[in-house]
């Protein structure tokens, strides 16, 4: 499974902390790889263990089992001050008593870096980062972004193999980190660095990253790069955490599903006949008009956001919600209360697996 | 203005307070200093000379000239060599002993840091006779020592400096853990991660990290120490006996059976602006910085 342009090697990594009655098990056998120069993303709730197999890496934790190895070393037992990585904390964790500079430079000075080259390294960092003339200042006299970078630089200037960043942008306002989004993307590629970045927001896990893992209750629910994890969630979780999603349960027959109102919606699945199947449709995915073929629904609510129109339906006693967008001005092609007719492409339809470990893709599960 | 009567109404009192036994006593005292000693105690107002700053350094011989007399000067010597060996003996036992307790669970902090006042609930005067019975010889360190065949001769360590500095590291340590640990608890442990993760080892993270953020309260616990121990008074009396004077006792003395009250009122502004030079040569060292090792 290992090859050579790997990065890190998760292997079944288990974490448990505490013991006896009171043991919280954060991870309970987690494999993944991570390619060199990848945007590689764990994404998922607080307490999925995502922040947990990030301190593993790190080594500010010791797994119960498993291991863990970077370009073929493996870490176990290795301090934090021995493992070739860097993090950039989500508080920050700039040093209180030390300058702009002066925190740059700490790990090159505890890495006996020549104070010529230090200096040097100081200075392009600071230009990287676009904070020249906040050289001499202490943190407390920064702002949450301009922290958030000297965080960033004072990791980078290590050379770091991989690049750790834990919910690094989760404190700044929504246009900064809109901002810094982009910025640390460009980043990545400018460095050629592995960045395995911790966050439980979806869009920006959709926005940088190369692959994303999803995590749930310290498992893996899906890796797949940012299109694979939209279009095709593997599981309800997965579907109902990255974007907007709908539901809909029914029962399978050979050319489509049934649906609990007896409404039939044709697709193409694997599942036995008969069986119970849950199924996502992402809302822009689907077409409603006033006549023609497709499932009646009923108009509950419509609501313009701007760029698109929500039209929210009742199919089969659930909420069902249609999005389209407003490329030709404002849409208002039909009024609540009116009953229409929904159409579904084949395509869009995801059949959707119970969640559990990754590796069972192609069975068949049977209510 | 009436807001400005109502913050007066409530500083009041405490402001009374330090006026009438703070304020007026200190310029009582500033006074006596350069007066005359009256025969029998008492000073004669009205006659002033600095006969008592003079005494402290000269004495006259027959021929009334001054020579320079080291006597007091020793004693003062020996005072500051007893609390500054204090302050570090009680930095290096408190700094560790407060660090464990601040990685402590919450609830177990607050059991040790009790343990750690409890002694104060017992007089101190009483703890220091108790360090009599555990010195003395025949007491109870020097019995079983010479019970488990230890020992050959008496442990002879009453009435020594040494007593007296066993007395002193046992008053004042709680003094150097409360502060460190007050410090050391608000200090916040994810800079040590973010030291270790940027290859610092444990003792430069202690070095760099963890002493220049709790500068402030290893400065307080040494000024806590070191100022109170410097003038202490009861503690060589007991354990001292009268071959290990320190300043308190000299100025006891001056008060009590010297009846020299300006001499008295002499050493303790003597030893004051002692301390007060010290704490100008702080303050300015440290003048806007929060560290002790930034370079």
């Amino acid at each position: 499974m290992t090859n050579s342009s790997s990065a890190i090697v998760i292997d079944n990594i288990g974490m448990v902390f505490g013991s006896g009655a009171d043991a919280v098990t954060a991870l309970a056998g987690v494999s993944l790889e991570i390619a060199s120069n990848e945007f590689f993303t764990l994404l998922g709730p607080s307490g999925c263990g995502k922040t947990t197999l990030l301190r593993l890496i790190a080594g500010f934790e010791q797994p119960t089992s498993g291991s863990i190895s970077l370009y073929g070393q493996r870490l176990e037992g290795l301090p934090p001050f021995k493992r070739p990585v860097n993090t950039v904390f989500q508080s920050y964790a700039l040093f209180p008593h030390m300058t702009v500079a002066q925190n740059i430079a700490f790990g090159l000075e505890m890495q006996r870096t020549s104070k010529l080259e230090t200096q040097k390294i100081v200075t392009q960092m600071l230009e990287l980062v676009q904070l020249p003339h906040l050289a001499s200042r202490l943190p407390s006299q920064l702002s949450g972004g301009q922290q958030q970078r000297v965080a960033l630089a004072r990791a980078l200037a290590n050379r770091p193999k991989v690049l750790l960043l834990d919910e690094s942008l989760s404190a700044l306002d929504a246009k900064l980190r809109k901002e810094m989004q982009l910025e640390l993307k460009c980043l990545q590629l400018e460095t050629g660095i592995t960045f395995v970045f911790v966050t439980h927001d979806q869009e920006e896990a959709l926005t940088m990253s190369d692959r994303i893992a999803v995590m749930k209750h310290g498992k893996l629910e899906q890796i797949g790069t940012p299109t694979e994890i939209y279009d095709f969630p593997r599981t309800r979780y997965v579907a109902d955490f990255i974007g907007e999603t709908n539901f809909l349960t029914g029962i399978a027959e050979a050319t489509g599903i049934r649906l609990p109102d007896q409404q039939f919606l044709e697709t193409i699945h694997n599942r036995k006949l008969g069986s119970r199947v849950d199924m996502a449709v992402r809302p822009e995915r689907a077409l409603i008009s006033r006549e023609g073929t497709g499932l009646s629904a009923k108009v509950r609510e419509v609501v313009y956001v701007g760029t698109d129109t929500v039209v929210y339906l009742e199919l089969a006693s659930e909420v069902f919600r249609v999005r389209m967008q407003n490329s030709g001005g404002a849409t208002k092609i039909v009024s609540v209360g009116e009953m229409v007719k929904l159409q579904i492409p084949a395509d869009a339809v995801r059949i959707l697996e119970p969640s559990e470990a990754l590796g069972t893709h192609e069975d068949n599960h049977e209510t | 203005m009436k807001h400005n009567l109502g913050r007066w109404a409530f500083i009041a009192p405490a402001g009374l307070l330090i006026l009438v036994f703070m304020v007026l006593p200190m310029l009582l005292m500033g006074l006596m200093s350069w007066l005359e000693p009256g025969q029998f105690g008492g000073v004669k107002w009205g006659v002033y000379t600095p006969d008592s700053y003079i005494k402290f350094l000269f004495e006259r011989d027959f021929g009334d000239n001054l020579v320079l007399n080291t006597d007091y000067l020793s004693i003062f010597s020996r005072s500051f060599q007893l609390a500054f060996v204090t302050t570090a003996i009680t930095l290096l036992v408190a700094f560790p002993v407060s660090f464990y307790i601040a990685l402590q669970p919450p609830k177990r902090r607050t059991w040790l840091m009790l343990l750690i006042t409890i002694p104060f609930w017992t007089n101190l005067l009483v703890r220091t006779y108790a360090w009599i019975l555990l010195l003395r010889n025949g007491g109870l360190i020097d019995s079983s020592l010479s019970g488990l065949g230890l020992l050959n001769s008496p442990l002879n360590i009453m009435y020594t400096p040494l007593a007296v500095q066993i007395g002193l590291v046992y008053a004042f340590l709680p003094f150097m853990v409360l502060p460190i640990y007050t410090s050391l608890e608000k200090l916040d442990w994810r800079l040590l991660e973010a030291a270790y993760d940027l290859y610092a080892n444990r003792w430069q993270t202690l070095y760099r990290i963890v002493l220049p953020l709790s500068a402030p309260g290893i400065v307080a616990g040494c000024i806590l120490v070191f100022v109170p121990a410097l003038g202490t008074y009861f503690i060589p009396e007991l354990l001292g006996g009268s071959k290990t004077l320190m300043i308190g006792n000299l100025i006891q003395q001056q008060f009590g059976t010297s009846r020299n009250w300006s001499f008295g009122a002499a050493l303790s502004f003597a030893l004051l602006a002692i301390v007060l030079v010290f704490m100008l040569i702080y303050a300015l060292r440290f003048k806007g910085k929060g560290s002790l090792t930034s370079s």
